[in-house]
């Protein structure tokens, strides 16, 4: 039982741990905005088709 | 009235972590190589802040309908840039003032986030709930919102707010495409951007359709009046969303103007009583005056606390922050009140411990006029260049008057002069409007109190209120010997003037006519044209 | 046509702002008060011992202080302005009131005080600055009422001893109508088919009675009313199309010379120192206080594109179409005055509206201040009178 509980609690620091490699590595290097920055240029062309009715 | 000499003062604490923050730039890049180094406990507290911010911005992308108005509204791609908007404005940033930065900005990009939710849910193209739309009255970006103080079921919502105002905080081309939107359409060239990138909205047919009515009102100028003459014409006549102009006087300061003013709030209020169906709620009302005195008390302190040798909320802190809560929120999101609660314990901490946000002070400028939207982390800037502290700026140098709190029927009377003086004293009219001594000699004033030895006047150039002291500004700045650098820019179009253009200003200045050396010289010349 | 006889005796009075009528006026020991903007009540001003002159810069060369105070981005009106105030060409002036109409008239005549550009030796001279309402509305107007008592009446009584009394606000209503029925008489002649007054004179009559005292030009244009009642027109109307001019401030009369000789007949002007509305009598009751009633009929009146409300900015449309028809306009050209914010908003509006919903032809234009004998504006007003005559020719073959 015990050793059950010391392998989740592993499991849970290992996975926390992953989680904060992940998502530090992205947070630091700034990955997110990298992303995010390649996505823009695919909706700006989307937006230019998409039509609309311009008018005053 | 004599300017002093400013010592330079230098930080007795080391500055953790990276201090050449331009190296931090991807030449002709749109984002950063990687984000700062800030020692090891403020790197873990950006993070875990960064991690909210992508919560929060998760919790938005869950719900289907705000993706098929990413799909839908060109200004909503700009949102892609929001954790970057906070770097940029946390740059150089540590302990103190890191917090300080993060507890506004985060908070400001939750409330954004609800108020897109409201906009696409009420929308007609997008959410369609009716019902939830017949609650909404909408009203201009730039507006105080003061007349919603007693209405708490409806809600009052901007759609200029995020598709130009954030977005030009956000990516700073984004209001390129309206702008050029509005002059296909003849609009000249000469008008200033924000009301014109408005209009360019409106013309575009790209923003939310919602509302059981709209308020307009004469906001900041000439333009933003005119400007809103074109929403309407689409709003009103098509949508079939009826609008009031609420008319604010121009000549805020005279009191024979008051009366025209109260009464039009009486007028506003009514006309949304009338389109709603929902009764003016006077507790309501109170309880939000209250908060309103609580947000005026703290930038009341926060402002003498800039008065002294060691500053704490200023610069960018103090601007963006003021701005979304003086006008937008107005005392009715109590979250606001925490927030401002809890920026003043952070701010008399750090006043106790006398701490410094950067590794020396060289200068104490009054920043005066209207920021470019574009660059409103030129503050940071200002700061980690060249040592300059930007103690205030103008469209924080707002009202410092409490208002009727309690509930009496004399109170009831004076609170239709309470709303209308918020009002007219609007961020950016009430010094581009009023006469010339809330603009010109007010300035001086400000330099004096604060113990100012230099001024960074940022020129908006085609404010034409703020334009049309120039010469004022600079025979003053002369006769009282005091260093006034200007910054033109053009607000919304970096088009005009670029960044680098805004930087290369003050670089020039400080070069040739103080003849000093950067603090930070990686931050002298960057290439940001392409960045967000 | 034969040249009007009085023309050059007007012609000359738009030489200079001091002009002659204002000397002579001065001399009688009236008071003369600037002001720069038609939201002031004109015959407030022109009440017994004091007068109205409608600041104007006639012959502008340089504005480069004008420039250095403004900037090169406010309009050339308020720039060459405050060049005239400063190089002394105002000093003759007694006061000068200034509504806050648009900021930049605004700022134009704040650099006058804080500079003392004028009326430094004269005892008693004084600015004034009004608000003025932003829609006509009950409200609207009891600001207006108090904005005039409090900015322009008081400060007249108390630095002029002026009689500010409801009989000489009545006795200056009188001689203001007498002078704007004349006008608008000898408008009426540019409604017929082959007119016997051109653009450019009835311009130049207009103006004149803002720029001088108008007791003095009374009987000038009595003789000229009379005169354009037997004037022969040529035998043939010698232009290609009728326009009428809407937009800012014109007070250059070379801007409606230039229409002309680019083959158009300027057939009404519907701009800020034009007669429409500027020069509609107004009507008074014996049941109302006199001030009330004027604040009333400029309010409704008035054609400013700061009124906000919806009414009025669609009334400002409305009217523009009934006019061009009244007048029987083949087209109509919106100019505004560069670098003026309102009317760059209302020249896009109203140029679309009336394109689109009341089937106008319009030229949208901008220009200086002062035009001179611009190559580019005359091209394009060629150009539209060109557009005119292809629509008409098409619209005979149909």
């Amino acid at each position: 039982m015990k050793k059950k509980a010391l392998k989740a609690l592993l499991y849970l620091l290992l996975t926390v741990s992953g989680l904060f490699v992940v998502t530090f590595t992205v947070y630091f290097f700034n990955l997110d905005m990298k992303l995010t920055s390649m996505i823009e240029p695919f909706l700006l062309k989307h937006y230019d088709r998409i039509p609309r009715n311009q008018h005053l | 009235m004599a300017v002093k000499k400013f010592k330079t003062m230098v930080n007795p604490e080391k500055i953790k972590g990276d201090t050449r923050y331009g190296d931090l730039y991807k030449p002709h890049g749109k984002v950063r190589k990687r984000r700062e180094w800030r020692g090891v406990q403020d790197t873990l507290y950006d993070y875990w802040r960064w991690l909210g911010i992508m919560m929060t911005l998760g919790k938005f992308v869950m719900v289907p309908r705000n993706v098929k108005a990413m799909f839908r509204y060109r200004w909503m791609a700009n949102y892609l840039a929001v954790p970057m908007m906070v770097d940029r404005f946390t740059q150089g940033l540590r302990g103190e003032y890191l917090r300080m930065a993060h507890e506004e900005q985060d908070l400001i990009i939750i409330d954004v986030a609800k108020l897109l939710n409201t906009l696409f849910r009420g929308d007609r193209r997008i959410g369609n709930d009716e019902e939830f739309s017949k609650i909404n009255v909408l009203v201009d970006e730039n507006e105080m919102t003061a007349v919603m103080m007693g209405f708490p079921n409806l809600k009052c919502t901007s759609r200029e707010t995020p598709s130009t105002y954030v977005s030009v905080l956000l990516n700073q081309h984004a209001a390129e495409h309206y702008i050029d939107v509005a002059q296909e359409f003849g609009l000249a060239g000469d008008v200033c951007p924000m009301p014109e990138a408005e209009a360019g909205v409106s013309i575009d047919d790209d923003a939310p359709i919602l509302g059981a009515c709209a308020v307009q009102c004469n906001t900041t100028c000439d333009g933003s009046l005119l400007g809103n003459g074109v929403i309407s014409e689409r709003l009103e006549k098509e949508d079939g969303i009826p609008v009031f102009q609420l008319p604010a006087p121009l000549r805020h300061k005279q009191d024979d103007v008051q009366d025209y003013a109260a009464e039009e709030i009486r007028r506003a209020i009514k006309f949304i009583e009338e389109h709603t169906g929902h009764k003016w709620d006077w507790d309501y009302y109170f309880e939000c005056a209250r908060r309103v005195n609580i947000a005026t008390r703290c930038r009341n302190e926060w402002l003498d606390m800039n008065k002294t040798d060691y500053p704490q909320i200023f610069g960018g802190n103090l601007a963006l922050y003021t701005e979304t809560n003086y006008m937008a929120i107005c005392g009715k999101v109590p979250d606001f009140e925490k927030c401002d609660k809890k920026l003043m314990k952070l701010a008399e901490q750090a006043y106790k411990k006398r701490r410094m946000a950067a590794p020396e002070y060289r200068h104490r400028a009054i920043v005066w006029g209207v920021q470019s939207h574009f660059y409103m982390d030129f503050l940071v800037w200002l700061l980690n260049c060249w040592g300059i502290v930007p103690l205030t700026d103008m469209l924080s140098c707002i009202n410092t008057e409490m208002i009727a709190e309690t509930d009496t029927p004399e109170n009831r009377e004076q609170a239709y002069y309470d709303m209308a003086m918020l009002t007219e004293e609007m961020i950016m009219r009430n010094r581009t409007h009023g006469g010339y001594k809330v603009l010109l000699n007010d300035l001086f004033r400000f330099v004096e109190e604060y113990n100012a030895d230099m001024i960074i006047l940022w020129e908006h150039i085609t404010c034409k209120a703020l334009d049309g002291m120039h010469g004022m500004f600079e025979d003053r700045a002369r006769e009282l010997g005091i260093p006034l650098i200007w910054v033109d820019h053009q607000l919304f179009d970096p088009r005009v003037v670029s960044r680098q253009g805004v930087r290369d200003q003050v670089n020039q200045y400080m070069r040739t006519v103080m003849q000093e050396e950067p603090l930070d010289p990686t931050l002298e010349f960057l290439d940001d044209e392409n960045s967000w | 046509m034969k040249d009007l006889k009085h023309l050059i005796y007007f012609e000359d009075l738009l030489q200079e702002a001091n002009n002659d009528l204002i000397r002579q006026a001065q001399e009688e020991g009236k008071k003369c008060i600037g002001y720069m903007c038609e939201n002031v009540p004109e015959p407030l001003l022109n009440l017994p011992g004091c007068f109205s002159a409608r600041l104007r810069a006639p012959r502008t060369g340089s504005i480069d202080v004008g420039t250095y105070y403004l900037t090169s981005f406010l309009c050339e009106y308020s720039r060459a302005m405050l060049e005239r105030a400063l190089e002394g060409g105002f000093n003759f002036l007694d006061a000068m009131i200034t509504p806050d109409g648009c900021s930049m008239l605004n700022r134009c005549v704040e650099n006058m005080e804080l500079l003392k550009a004028m009326g430094a030796d004269k005892e008693g001279f004084f600015f004034d600055y009004m608000e003025i309402p932003m829609k006509a509305d009950y409200n609207g107007l009891d600001l207006y009422v108090v904005q005039c008592k409090n900015h322009i009446l008081k400060p007249l009584a108390e630095n002029y001893g002026i009689d500010i009394s409801d009989a000489a606000i009545r006795q200056a209503v009188a001689e203001h109508n007498h002078v704007c029925e004349l006008l608008r008489a000898i408008g009426d002649f540019r409604k017929l088919d082959n007119p016997t007054i051109t653009g450019y004179e009835y311009n130049v009559l207009c103006l004149a009675s803002y720029a001088a005292p108008k007791y003095l030009i009374i009987d000038k244009l009595e003789e000229t009313l009379e005169e354009l009642k037997t004037r022969e027109p040529d035998p043939k109307p010698w232009f290609k199309a009728r326009v009428l001019v809407v937009g800012s401030e014109v007070d250059d009369t070379d801007f409606i010379k230039l229409v002309e000789d680019s083959g158009a007949f300027v057939c009404a002007d519907r701009f800020c120192y034009g007669s429409l509305p500027g020069r509609d009598p107004i009507e008074l009751n014996d049941e109302e206080d006199a001030l009330t009633q004027i604040c009333r009929q400029y309010m409704y009146r008035g054609e400013c594109p700061r009124y906000m409300n919806t009414q009025k900015m669609d009334a400002r449309r409305e009217y523009v179409d009934k006019l061009a028809k009244e007048y029987k306009a083949d087209g109509i050209i919106y100019q505004q005055m560069k670098f003026c914010d309102p009317w760059a908003y209302e020249k896009m509006m109203g140029s679309h509206i009336l394109r689109a919903r009341y089937g106008h032809p319009v030229l949208s234009v901008d220009r200086p201040y002062a035009i001179g004998s611009s190559g580019q504006m005359r091209t394009r007003v060629q150009a539209f009178m060109e557009s005119i005559d292809i629509k008409k020719i098409q619209k005979e073959g149909e």
